[in-house]
Formats: structure tokens, C-alpha cells, sequence
């Protein structure tokens, strides 16, 4: 199931790519993305039903929840805002992730029923997950925006992509509002993450996700009370995204 | 059999022009002339052609001339083409597409043969030949659409100023005009965001008189020449086109609005000679600054991307002028 999800990821990515370089708008891509929603979905409820808990316990069931989570913020946010080659650019995001859980000894082969379940840590690791699914569509939007709006400033009218990318105020406001979910989702996950029974390495966890949330908290406060350039805006979510990516991992 | 706008000037297309209402009365008028069976009236701006079926070519031929040239002399018939069979076929096929228009792939055109053809039915002057010419037309017009290039790109200034400012700010509706200097194009240019939904205008001169004219012309405001630089924090788009010699807009006067602007995209479009906007004030990160090269050189490379696609357009044509039984 998780190999059919990544090649419907592949397939939606390459065949929207295919598409755009064309000038053209693929109908399929919400199709395919759509169909490696449910794939995903049908993963993480056996997940569930093996762990008999929310299933975030090893890194594999994380990247499969980030990636369910991400293609879930598209396709609210895709058809909210009309932004069908969003898809396109999360697909690629979506297949990364999957490929990486695909890996040999990420997914547990035989995952551990849980007898006790800490309700705290459960909410606390699909709140945080959810985030980072709300976070990573707004770095997306965010290097839509920073392509539109180099080709904006170079004047390169005659590309597929130029032609089929939405309005840069509409991405910087998808960019803001996602922001502003992904930030949401976090305090809730770092709430319930400080409520939770803590070892030595979640409160190090801990620490990394209180930084997290600080810098999140500074772009949003600044951009409220200031205001920013939104190229500026784009790239702070894309860089705080990326960071996060990299940092946890890393802790874990 | 008909006209356009490459065959005959506008003096002879008026002569020859059909009102809106009267494309069905006159199909169904030639409907009733000898051996023409069915008919379609088709009347534009640049052109009025008629579309027969006919059961004898050369005898439709005759009454079509005839009924044509009553009230029209010698010298204003020589300006009709003629085309049958396949070659008509052809003709109607590639109008639709836009490849026999002025603008090349424009889609007015094809709302206007609709347009022809429906009125046409109505009046009961279609059948089964013309019925299905039309109908062919119009999925040939759609594919062609579809999987070329031919309608892709502004080819005016003025359109490309606002299919710029769309990719900037969307829907337009709620944007705010500036205008510098009340020349003729940048009155052309603001028409044509008013008519996307620009909704506020402000125009200043340093002739208030002609400000005025033009504000008045486009329901907009005045502000005095000495005091634009105030409406600046509300402006979305700037259009500006003085006689000035030296710049009227500087980076250092964006610079000083930027934070009262919270970073809202700024549009200038610079349609003066010599320029009217500091070229630094496109490097500030929330402007985009086009000037008059600019535009034209976006709407010369669409015209050329438009023209380079009229080859796969008449092979599509082709192909399913063979495919019709």
C-alpha cells in the first residue's frame, strides 16, 4: 500500500510537471493526489489498528503522517483558494516522504501493540505532525511565490509555469493563513507535549519545538504588527520549514 | 462568399454590414432565393460573410452575387472572396480558431459565429448540411483551443499591463489606479483595469484641468500635482506617462511609504519617454516595475509565439476537414 501511495505521488507530480512545461493544467493531479490520500489513510488506519494507538512510533509511521497530513492541507486548501498546481508542487514533497519511509528499517514490520497509552503524548505527536503538514503546504506556497515573483520581476511571461501559477497576493495570503494554521496546530501540539510524562530525550525534544515555535511566533507577530515583504515572508517559510526538517530528525 | 478587413476597407464593410438582430431575418431571407437551400449570416467589425448549401454551386453562385449586389456598385463587389467546398470549410474553421482575425487567436470571434449560427437556426434558415458545419466548427475551435498555443498572451500594451496586473493581484476588483500625467495610453491603460474591476482611481497632473477631464472621464479623483506623493500608500498600480525630462517617481520616495504600505505589492508601469520612474525603484522587493520596452517587447514576443503556432493550427484543420464524411 505505501509503494502504491509513492508511485501516485510520483505519477501526480510527473504528469503535473508534464503538463505545466506545456502550459496546460492537468485535471488529474487532484486525481492522483486524491487517491494517494485514501492510500495513505488505509496505511495509517492498519497502522493504528496493529499499534492500537495513534500510529506515530516509528520514524516510517511519522514521515507517512506528515505526508497524509500534508496532502490533506492541499486539498483543502487547493480547492479553497482554486490552487490546482499546488498540487503539483506538493506531490514531489509528498513522494519524497514516502520514498524516505519506504526505506528498510524505518517502518516496524511488526509494530508493538501498546498496552498503556499516554493520551497527552498521542495528541501531542499528531498535533505536532499535523503542523508540520500545515507548515511544509505553506513552504510549498511559499516557493510558488518566489518562482512567480522572480519571473514577475524578469518580466518571463511565456512559460507554461508563469501562465499556470495563481496571483502572487493569493499565494503570499495562502502562505500567511497557513502559517498561521501550522502555528495553531503546534501550540496545541507543544500544550500536550508539556502536560506529557517526559524522559530526558523528549524534554531535549521538547526544547527544539519551544525554539521552533518561537520563530514562528516571531515571522507571525512581526508580519501582524509591521508587516512584510511577502518574497520575504516566502522565504522565512520556506527556511523555517526546511530547518525544522532537518533539526528533528537529528534530536530523534 | 463575404469580406474582412483584409479584403475591403471600413468604408466598404459598412456598406455591407448587418445589424445583430437582422443576421437571422437575412439567413432566412436567402433561404428563400433560388437553389439555396440553407444559409448563416455571419457580421463583425471586421467582417460580414455569408455561409450557403446550395444544390446547384454555380447557379447559387450567380444569385448569391446578385442578391449581394443590390445596392452596392461594381467597385465595392470586387472587394467579396468567394471559396467552396473545402476550401470554405477551411475558411470557417480556421475564423473560429481566430486565425483569420486581426488580432490573431483572439476568442471574441468565436462567441460571434455562435452568435451567427444560433440566430441562423432560429430563423429556421439551417439544416442538416449547415448544422453540421457549424457544429464542427465549434469542437474544432475548442480542440484547437485547447491543445495549441494560439490564444495565449496579451498582444497590446494595454492588455499586457493588465494581464500582469491580474498575475500580481488577482481579481482586480478593489484595486487602486494612481495615474501620473493624463496622456492618451495611460487613459487607455486605466479603461482597461476599470473594465477588469478596478474600482478607485486617483489621476494627477500638472495641468489640474486636464486631471480633471480625465478623472471625470473614468469616475476617479483629482489630487494636485504637489501632493501625489500622499495617495502613494493607498495606490496598488501606478501608471504613469508625463513629459517630464528627469524621473517623477523615485525609489527613495516608495522607500519612505513602504512600512505605511505594510508591503503590499506595488505595480508601476512606466509608459514615458524618457522615463518617468527610477529604474532602482524595480529592484525594491515588493514593486514590480514594467516600463514602456517592457510591455511592448511582451507583446510583440505574443504575437510572435501566437504566429508560430498558426502551422499546427491549419495541420489540426486539415485533419479534420478529412475526417468529414
Amino acid at each position: 500500500m505505501l509503494i502504491l501511495a509513492t508511485i501516485l505521488a510520483a505519477v501526480a507530480a510527473v504528469q503535473g510537471a508534464r503538463h505545466v512545461r506545456h502550459g496546460s493544467r492537468s485535471q488529474w493531479t487532484v486525481v492522483w493526489m486524491l487517491l494517494c490520500f485514501l492510500a495513505q489513510m488505509t496505511i495509517l488506519s492498519l497502522r493504528g489498528e496493529m499499534r492500537a494507538s495513534c500510529p506515530l512510533s516509528d520514524t516510517g509511521e511519522v514521515l507517512i503522517f506528515a505526508a497524509w497530513s500534508l496532502t490533506m492541507f492541499y486539498m483543502v486548501v487547493g480547492s479553497v483558494y482554486r490552487l490546482s498546481l499546488l498540487g503539483v508542487f506538493t506531490a514531489p514533497l509528498v513522494c519524497f516522504l514516502l520514498s524516505i519511509a519506504l526505506m528498510p528499517g524505518l517502518l516496524d514490520a511488526s509494530p508493538e501493540r501498546k498496552t498503556v497509552v499516554d493520551g497527552w503524548r498521542e495528541s501531542h505527536a499528531a498535533f505536532s505532525v499535523l503542523a508540520y503538514g500545515a507548515l511544509g503546504l505553506a513552504a510549498v506556497a511559499g516557493s510558488m511565490f518566489i518562482v512567480l515573483n522572480r519571473q514577475l520581476k524578469e518580466a518571463h511571461m511565456e512559460t507554461g509555469l508563469f501562465a499556470n501559477l495563481p496571483p502572487a497576493r493569493d499565494l503570499n495570503k495562502v502562505v500567511e493563513r497557513l502559517l498561521w494554521l501550522g502555528f495553531l496546530l503546534l501550540t496545541l501540539g507543544l500544550i500536550c507535549g508539556l502536560v506529557m510524562q517526559k524522559s530526558g530525550a523528549t524534554n531535549k525534544h521538547l526544547y527544539v519545538a519551544l525554539g521552533q515555535w518561537f520563530a514562528y511566533a516571531i515571522i507571525l507577530g512581526f508580519k501582524r504588527k509591521r508587516g512584510m515583504p511577502p518574497r520575504k515572508l516566502a522565504i522565512t517559510a520556506v527556511v523555517l520549514f526546511v530547518l525544522s526538517l532537518m533539526i528533528f530528525p537529528l534530536i530523534n | 462568399m463575404g469580406l474582412n478587413h483584409e479584403t475591403a476597407p471600413v468604408e466598404v464593410r459598412e456598406h455591407f454590414a448587418v445589424a445583430q438582430e437582422g443576421l437571422g431575418p437575412m439567413a432566412r431571407e436567402l433561404t428563400e432565393l433560388t437553389t439555396i437551400a440553407e444559409g448563416v449570416v455571419i457580421s463583425t467589425c471586421n467582417r460580414m460573410e455569408v455561409y450557403v448549401a446550395v444544390e446547384d454551386r454555380q447557379m447559387g453562385l450567380d444569385v448569391l452575387t446578385q442578391h449581394l449586389s443590390q445596392g452596392h456598385d461594381t467597385d465595392k463587389m470586387s472587394h467579396l472572396y468567394q471559396k467552396c467546398g473545402d476550401e470554405a470549410k477551411k475558411h470557417l474553421f480556421a475564423l473560429v480558431c481566430g486565425l483569420d482575425s486581426m488580432v490573431l487567436g483572439e476568442t471574441e470571434i468565436f462567441g460571434q459565429v455562435k452568435n451567427a449560427y444560433k440566430q441562423a437556426l432560429e430563423a429556421g434558415a439551417t439544416k442538416g448540411v449547415l448544422n453540421r458545419l457549424f457544429q464542427k466548427s465549434f469542437s474544432v475551435g475548442k480542440r484547437i483551443r485547447t491543445n495549441t498555443r494560439i490564444q495565449m498572451g496579451a498582444t497590446s500594451v494595454g492588455n499586457v499591463a493588465v494581464d500582469l496586473a491580474e498575475k500580481i493581484f488577482g481579481k482586480l476588483k478593489g484595486c487602486h489606479v494612481m495615474i501620473i500625467g493624463a496622456g492618451e495610453t495611460s487613459r487607455l491603460v486605466a479603461q482597461s483595469m476599470i473594465s477588469r474591476g478596478a474600482s478607485q482611481l486617483t489621476v494627477t497632473n500638472r495641468s489640474m484641468e486636464r486631471a480633471k477631464a480625465l478623472a471625470d472621464e473614468l469616475n476617479g479623483e483629482v489630487v494636485p500635482f504637489d501632493s501625489w506623493e500622499d495617495a502613494l500608500v493607498q495606490a496598488d498600480v501606478v501608471v504613469s506617462s508625463t513629459g517630464a525630462p528627469e524621473p517623477v517617481l523615485r525609489a527613495a520616495q516608495i522607500e519612505s511609504v513602504r512600512r505605511m504600505r505594510k508591503f503590499r505589492p506595488l505595480f508601476l508601469i512606466d509608459i514615458a519617454v524618457p522615463r518617468d520612474i527610477e529604474a532602482q525603484a524595480g529592484e525594491i522587493e515588493e514593486v514590480y516595475l514594467y516600463d514602456i520596452d517592457k510591455l511592448q517587447q511582451l507583446a510583440s514576443s505574443a504575437r510572435d509565439s501566437r504566429a508560430k503556432q498558426v502551422e499546427l493550427c491549419e495541420q489540426m484543420i486539415a485533419e479534420e476537414i478529412k475526417q468529414i464524411p
